[in-house]
């Protein structure tokens, strides 16, 4: 069922059994897990099923750390949420992106080893991938011709991503939304304050504003944040009327630990002509390719050299340019055009694409992907300007620490030797990878946002428990990438998905 | 090792060694860089190097037995590397990067 909240009369109450904030790829992941059941499911969307500037706005902040992107741009507010404009990439987290590392402040996931596995495999399907495999073996089973290359496994091996087509949920999925009766989708219905109540323990309703003037409420026995990792922060935050500091921030770690993957281009490879069998692993066309490889420090390499997870891509180029960072690349007007793409059903090769590769390329960039170390001082507060509907906006300070300097320099020197030692070539690092100064001016994440609201067995180190919920709060949930205490070198969606139908599982036992 | 080159590197002092200790061309030519990135690139490659480094070092790659590329392998896998012009380059490879561009071009 489908109601746009601008056309309920002023003051209404929305009740229902699960109420979830936001239909992006968590929300709506989240609402098909309960599609069947009895329960009454509120999915309250700011947006309507369009892009609207309006509620982009809406998403509008500061910037006063390291340079980022636009973060209206960032994000898309409109039923399906970022699924919109995004690309596809996925893949698992590694089992030492879960341990505690000592060498890493704040690592270490509450979950036990293997626990994501089985929804691993059920996101699969929600994100329209192949089968659960990430092995290398298992792709070159599938397709002889993706042979990855004979690195040492002690040192590298080759991590395996997959490529949703890409799925975009605001259309996939509409009509399961829609068509269900026991989910009651609100768009319009941008959520503006999360009510405690007295005791602060438990939250007693929400507050929902429209662009033109209304107001409602909703209730619900459980309620879950899915509105992303910056919004989720946000609105947190600014619910302090009974808690100063806002909501599940007794120890001040709402809006912390905020954590992008850097993506950027490190560097060249000049193949070796009797390697070039080896680089259909590693090729990608988007809109084509279904699976391929990228380069990976083993975790025992990580361990001796204590240093952070990435990748190494391999992008056909040549030696006279430098590959552009993701944000380069990735302009807002880019952004703009890959959702119009999405709207009309992905046709053809995705916008601004770079055509095929050669032949046999004999150059390439060398792209990473880097997760960040956890950093209590890179953060979301709020700004002192208010939006449209009266919230004060988002202020992003985003940090970065030596560690993560040092990790690009270890990644390609243990890269360039391996590579020349099986003959496969030699790397040219850039200078910036060498040097130890100021970031580059092309400084870029991934537009992956995660952490502010991390996951921990206490309160004083997390602002959720292991099951998502807030701690102190019995009935505040939250879901999406904002949870995770680290960040992996992996793109967060397939992890993210997985996450929401491990809470969904909880949820559904809580209430059953 | 022909006249021309022998007497090319004689001007430089570095071929006494090398043959010497039977060593052939080989020893100043690095051949798989010379593929992958063309003379050209090698010898401004070889001239950084031999800012980096001192003189008397470069002939150590000339007075070593056994196969050059399997130094080079092994100088990889030892982590025996410099990165000269960005690029990360086993010690053998670099030495014979200095001597090549002492060759005329």
């Amino acid at each position: 069922m489908h109601i746009d909240a601008r056309t309920l009369p002023d003051g209404s109450l929305l009740e229902g059994d699960v109420c979830i904030v936001g239909a992006g790829a968590a929300g709506i992941s989240l609402a098909l897990e309960w599609a069947a059941s009895s329960r009454t499911v509120l999915l309250l969307e700011g947006g309507g099923f369009q892009y609207e500037p309006a509620m982009q706005d809406l998403y509008r902040g500061a910037i006063v750390g390291l340079p980022y992107y636009p973060l209206q741009a960032a994000r898309l507010h409109q039923f399906g949420g970022t699924t919109g404009h995004w690309a596809g990439f996925c893949s698992t987290l590694d089992p030492i992106d879960f341990e505690k590392r000592e060498w890493v402040s704040h690592s270490g996931w509450p979950l036990r080893q293997g626990e994501l596995d089985p929804f691993y495999a059920r996101a699969q399907s929600l994100l329209e991938l192949g089968p659960d495999e990430y092995a290398a073996a298992d792709w070159q089973r599938r397709d002889p011709t993706m042979v990855p290359l004979p690195v040492d496994p002690r040192v590298m091996w080759t991590k395996m991503w997959q490529f949703s087509p890409p799925t975009r949920f605001g259309t996939r999925y509409r009509n399961a939304i829609v068509d269900a009766p026991n989910i009651h989708l609100y768009t319009h219905a941008n959520v503006c304050e999360l009510e405690a109540n007295e005791a602060v323990r438990a939250i007693d309703g929400l507050r929902i504003r429209t662009l033109d003037g209304k107001e409602h409420r909703a209730r619900a026995r459980v309620y879950v944040l899915a509105c992303c990792s910056i919004q989720n922060a946000r609105l947190l935050l600014a619910s302090n009327r009974r808690a100063r500091g806002g909501l599940g921030n007794v120890y001040d770690n709402v809006g912390r630990f905020f954590m992008e993957h850097i993506e950027m281009p490190c560097g060249h490879l000049a193949l070796a002509p009797s390697h070039s069998r080896y680089m259909r692993m590693y090729a990608l066309e988007l809109g084509t390719t279904k699976a391929r490889g990228e380069m990976a420090l083993s975790a025992a390499v990580q361990r001796e050299r204590r240093i952070l997870n990435g990748t190494v891509s391999l992008e056909p180029g040549s030696l006279d340019e430098t590959a552009k960072s993701t944000f380069e690349w990735g302009t807002p007007t880019m952004l703009d055009s890959l959702r119009a793409w999405g709207e009309r059903g992905n046709p053809g090769a995705p916008p601004a694409t770079s055509p095929g590769p050669a032949q046999a390329p004999r150059f390439f960039h060398l792209l990473t992907r880097l997760e960040q170390a956890p950093n209590p001082r890179s953060r979301v507060m709020l700004g002192d300007e208010g939006d449209a509907l009266g919230m004060p906006r988002a202020m992003l300070d985003w940090r970065l620490t030596d560690l993560e300097r040092r990790s690009f320099r270890a990644i390609y020197e243990v890269v360039g030797r391996e590579l020349g030692r099986i003959g496969a070539g030699r790397v040219q690092v850039l200078d910036w990878v060498r040097g130890e100064g100021a970031w580059p001016r092309n400084l870029s994440g991934g537009w992956h946002h995660m952490g502010t609201t991390r996951m921990h067995v206490s309160p004083r180190e997390g602002v959720v428990d292991p099951n998502c919920r807030v701690h102190d709060l019995a009935n505040l949930y939250v879901a999406g990438a904002s949870v995770y205490p680290t960040a992996g070198a992996a793109n967060p969606t397939l992890t993210l998905v997985a996450m929401v139908l491990r809470l969904s599982d909880h949820l559904k036992s809580k209430l059953s | 090792m022909n006249r021309r080159r022998f007497l090319q590197l004689s001007a430089f002092g570095v071929t006494a060694s090398a043959v010497s200790l039977g060593s052939g061309p080989a020893q100043v030519t690095p051949q798989e860089l010379l593929d992958l990135l063309g003379p050209e690139t090698v010898r401004g490659l070889g001239r950084r190097y031999r800012e980096m480094v001192p003189a008397a070092d470069l002939l150590s790659a000339t007075t070593s037995r056994g196969s050059i590329s399997r130094r080079i392998r092994d100088d990889f896998a030892r982590g025996r590397t410099v990165v000269v012009g960005g690029w990360v380059l086993s010690l053998t490879e670099a030495r014979q990067c200095a001597l090549f561009s002492l060759l005329p071009a």
